[in-house]
């Protein structure tokens, strides 16, 4: 063993998880070496200095608290917008320029990337909620009558669960502007959600290429969910999941009423 | 933090308990990944500060660490080192940010600041007792000027080791070997020893 290899060690050796041959070689190097052990000792120094000098400073309250919020309500919108929204409280003449910054930021997504971002962002709402389902699946039948009265569309949906995907329940939501009538599907462990909301004046995505039954759809990946976005007459569909594409695919085809 | 006592129950068998069952799992798993995250706040904030060298800096990344944490809270993986995750969400923010701001995006390259290592090529010029001697004498703002001098990796990678992470999870920071790790942290150390000499004296 030579030195560069020993001083490449001396920490595992110093931290007790260097062993068997190793151990050995390196023993032997420091017993000749007196720059090794001398390297070891100034190392050694190091760490006692970083551990006794180096500060250990506490989180400011005002970031635990609004981290606390964060974290305990619904998840943000945007990370950058986020990020500087907390200190807003703190900073009151900031909320103008935020707001100049959130809206330009906002301008620079393409109109695919902006329904792509409010199906995802739904679609976390939905899992952090600690009451996601406003109605409880006791059947499709049970479900869409709830929608009555709450929103200002009837939301069309040809599936009514099965097996393999079972509706869990519905809730009412917002998609960008609009309300918007959320179906929960489950598919084993992974949650599903279906946004059903009135399509007209929304940012749709030009190319459709994904066959849904009787209509075609764009199927697009964010932040490690799959979202499948499609037009059906006056009313627009986004179903968001971390389960496979294809078994997306499956539960949008019977939703168009194709499976 | 406010008190979620329905999360407590067991989970039922059949249609109705399978619903509420439904329900609880969704809602414990955001709590409990909530709860087990604001725990390592002061860990996220004392790696930020000394990462950043600035308190609003630290901030910022530490807010941003959570937003992130929170959108790809799906991605983590039950019975891993949360806090070795937290930190690997803050190290790549604060990688995005440091290019973003930076005029030059390899400035703060890690190898660029090891390969001017004079300890991997050249003999060290203090040596033994005396360089003991300065390390005992260093200050506070010895050390922070001595790590705000390394490249942004070099002191990334000291810092999360002293946090505990193990070469494992450093590697897995650092998209590196595990090798890779053990040398580049010997190297980056011996480093931070030869700019404490300069700014301790």
């Amino acid at each position: 063993m030579d030195c560069a290899d020993a001083r490449t060690y001396l920490l595992d050796r110093r931290r007790g998880t260097l062993t068997g041959e190793l151990r050995v070689s390196l023993d032997a190097h420091l017993a000749d070496c007196q720059a090794c052990r001398q390297e070891d000792a100034a190392d050694r120094e190091l760490s006692a200095v970083l551990q006794d000098r180096l500060p250990r400073r506490r989180a400011p309250e005002a970031l635990r608290r609004s981290i606390e919020k964060s974290l305990m309500s619904e998840p943000p919108r945007a990370s950058v917008g986020s990020r500087l929204a907390w200190r807003v409280p703190l900073l009151a003449a900031a909320g103008f320029a935020v707001a100049v910054t959130a809206a330009f930021l906002f301008s620079r997504h393409s109109a695919s990337q902006r329904m792509l971002a409010e199906a995802v962002n739904d679609h976390l709402r939905v899992l952090y909620s600690d009451h996601p389902m406003e109605v409880e699946s006791g059947g499709i039948h049970q479900v869409k009558p709830w929608f009555t009265g709450r929103l200002d569309f009837a939301p069309v949906v040809a599936f009514a669960g099965d097996d393999e995907f079972p509706l869990q329940g519905g809730a009412v939501a917002y998609f960008v502007d609009r309300k918007a009538a959320t179906f929960i599907f489950k598919r084993r462990l992974h949650v599903i959600s279906l946004f059903v909301f009135r399509a007209e004046g929304l940012p749709w995505p030009a190319l459709a290429t994904q066959p849904l039954g009787a209509a075609r759809g764009t199927l697009e990946t964010s932040r490690g969910f799959h979202v499948l976005l499609w037009k059906k007459d006056d009313l627009g569909y986004a179903l968001v999941s971390d389960v496979d594409a294809t078994d997306l695919q499956m539960l949008a085809v019977r939703i168009e009423g194709g499976g | 933090m406010r008190a979620t006592p329905h999360l407590a129950l067991v989970p039922e068998p059949g249609a109705v308990g399978a619903k509420v069952w439904y329900r609880q799992v969704v809602a414990k798993e955001a709590v409990t990944l909530s709860r087990a995250a604001l725990d390592h706040l002061d860990v996220l904030y004392r790696v930020a500060r000394n990462l950043t060298g600035r308190d609003s800096d630290a901030e910022d990344l530490v807010q941003e660490t959570y937003t992130r944490a929170i959108a790809a809270a799906g991605q983590f993986t039950t019975g891993t080192n949360l806090r070795a995750w937290l930190l690997r969400i803050l190290r790549n923010a604060h990688i995005d940010d440091y290019r973003r701001t930076r005029r030059n995006p390899v400035d703060g390259g890690f190898d660029d600041d090891l390969a001017a290592c004079p300890r991997a090529t050249a003999p060290e010029p203090l040596r033994g007792d005396a360089e003991l001697e300065r390390l005992r004498g260093v200050v506070t703002a010895d050390i922070e000027a001595a790590l705000a001098s390394l490249s942004v990796d070099a002191r990334a990678l000291i810092l999360l080791d002293l946090e505990g992470l193990t070469e494992t999870e450093l590697a897995e920071s650092f998209e590196c070997a595990v090798g890779t790790v053990k040398s580049r942290l010997s190297r980056a150390r011996a480093l931070l020893r030869e700019r404490l000499r300069d700014y301790g004296s």
